[in-house]
């Protein structure tokens, strides 16, 4: 089981350049891409794919993962708001040739209204360490900025493992995104 | 001979001869590029679809009636909150009396039956997956009942008729999440189809803001009697809650004394009957339990 599991990992790690004119985004989704397992480079340098905030890089030869922005030929197009499982599966996949594309509104089907258990509820205070979290900052730089020590941190980390049922920071990044997306209600 | 007698013939006859019936219930909505979904005439000379169905800029569509006779048609009413768009035929289009079924229960059979896009008709036969009570869309709306099928859909088979097995009809085929094959009950479409006729659409309530449930720190759960709440993600520029105020990071306890621990339990205030109220709006802001007025608004589609 873990042999198989093994093998369908890449052998080498492959190298993604990233285009975003928003330096913090950027930083964001560099973090997101590393820690999936790839390496960035610089868009100048040689990369086997571009993961690139928007449409418009014309003339750009390297296979293309956009996030947002409208149909231009990208091999892969996935939502700005993308998680980093979605955006690590798009890399892959158009590395491997494929060719990626989120599911519209049209095929989301009509659902019902999402509602977390009530002990899974996440407290203000919660969100405010996952926003930081989703910025790729370290457990010292989220206790500078909610001024709260680092024990404070660690405690709310763990507490919202285990409401997110994650196991990772990446993870919980992943779940939180994708419950904000089911829960949340426009009134 | 002996065939006549043979329960499987009888059931497979069944079918057929309820398939022939619904198909008089049935037009296919042309989308262009050869493509079409399945409407249900329906009493009153409009033509009920899946809102989800048919492209949001479009006002005009052509019908392929029962025998496939083409008429062109309009949008004249949609409401994304139960998924039900209605058209009204240029011309007569007759609909045939099908009875309205009660409550669906799990494991009886389903036949949903979809326009074939010439005229005739196309059947898909499953049993009801899980029948349970009404729950709300993720716009809000209320649906009367939760109706799973276990059988495949086609796309253009989407917006057509469910019947049971006495031939009544529990409702409207549509996609649910993931592909799974739900019914809008009769009774919403009974309910909602007027209201579309009158406006055109069905006025909601609106507050203007994005809210997600949380629980309550602590600390304030003596203060605010509550133990969790919805806290506001963000605000609609100039909405309601914009102009009394509310501000993103506020945690709504209860609108008008009705807890907002569940987006459910305050849905109903939400109603046609609700535009234009002054509401008290209790909330957690900065560490402290106030209360503000807001006027709600008519939500903007």
């Amino acid at each position: 089981m873990s042999e198989a599991a093994g093998q369908l990992m890449p052998i080498a790690p492959l190298r993604v350049a990233i285009r975003s004119n928003d330096a913090l985004r950027r930083a964001a989704l560099a973090l997101m891409v590393s820690r999936s397992g790839h390496l960035v480079v610089g868009m100048d340098e040689a990369a086997d794919v571009v993961l690139a905030d928007g449409s418009g890089l014309a003339g750009e030869t390297r296979s293309v993962v956009r996030l947002g922005g409208t149909e231009d030929g990208s091999q892969g197009a996935l939502p700005r708001g993308a998680d980093a499982s979605q955006i690590d599966a798009a890399i892959r996949a158009v590395a491997a040739g494929l060719i990626v594309r989120a599911p519209g509104p049209a095929d989301a089907g009509f659902g019902a209204m999402g509602e977390a258990d009530s002990h899974a509820l996440l407290t203000p205070r919660e969100l405010e360490v996952l926003a930081a979290l989703a910025e790729g900052m370290t457990n010292k730089a989220i206790a500078r900025r909610l001024d709260i020590s680092l024990h404070t941190v660690k405690f709310h980390m763990e507490s919202l493992f285990r409401k997110l049922g994650a196991r990772t920071r990446t993870e919980a990044v992943a779940k939180a995104s994708e419950r904000r997306r089911r829960e949340t209600i426009m009134l | 001979m002996t065939d006549q007698k043979d329960p499987l013939v009888e059931f497979s006859n069944a079918l057929v001869a309820r398939t022939e019936t619904a198909r008089n219930a049935v037009a296919a909505i042309r989308l262009g590029h050869g493509r079409h979904v399945t409407g249900i005439l329906w009493p009153g000379g409009v033509v009920v679809a899946s809102e989800q169905a048919l492209p949001g800029r479009e006002e005009d569509f052509e019908l392929v009636g029962p025998g496939g006779a083409t008429v062109a048609s309009r949008i004249a009413g949609r409401d994304p909150s139960t998924n039900i768009a209605i058209l009204k035929p240029l011309e007569i289009m007759a609909a045939p009396a099908i009875g309205s079924a009660g409550q669906a229960r799990a494991g009886a059979i389903a036949l949903a039956v979809g326009a074939d896009g010439t005229g005739g008709a196309s059947a898909r036969l499953g049993i009801v997956n899980r029948a349970g009570p009404e729950w709300h869309s993720i716009r809000g709306g209320l649906i009367d009942q939760r109706i799973v099928l276990d059988l495949r859909l086609a796309h253009r088979e989407e917006g057509g008729p469910v019947l049971d097995a006495s031939g009544l009809c529990l409702g409207m085929s549509t996609f649910g999440p993931r592909g799974q094959v739900i019914v809008i009950p009769t009774a919403t479409i009974e309910r909602i189809v007027p209201l579309l006729l009158k406006d055109g659409r069905v006025a909601r309530g609106w507050l203007g803001v994005a809210l997600q449930a949380v629980a309550v720190p602590d600390a304030l759960r003596e203060s605010s009697d509550q133990s969790s709440g919805l806290m506001v993600m963000s605000v609609v520029e100039g909405g309601p809650a914009a102009q009394a105020g509310i501000v993103a990071g506020d945690i709504i306890l209860s609108v008008d004394g009705t807890p907002a621990h569940r987006f459910r339990r305050i849905a109903r205030h939400f109603g046609s009957e609700s535009i234009g109220r002054k509401s008290e709006v209790r909330l957690i802001r900065s560490g402290a339990v106030n209360t503000v007025q807001v006027t709600i608004a008519e939500r903007r589609t």
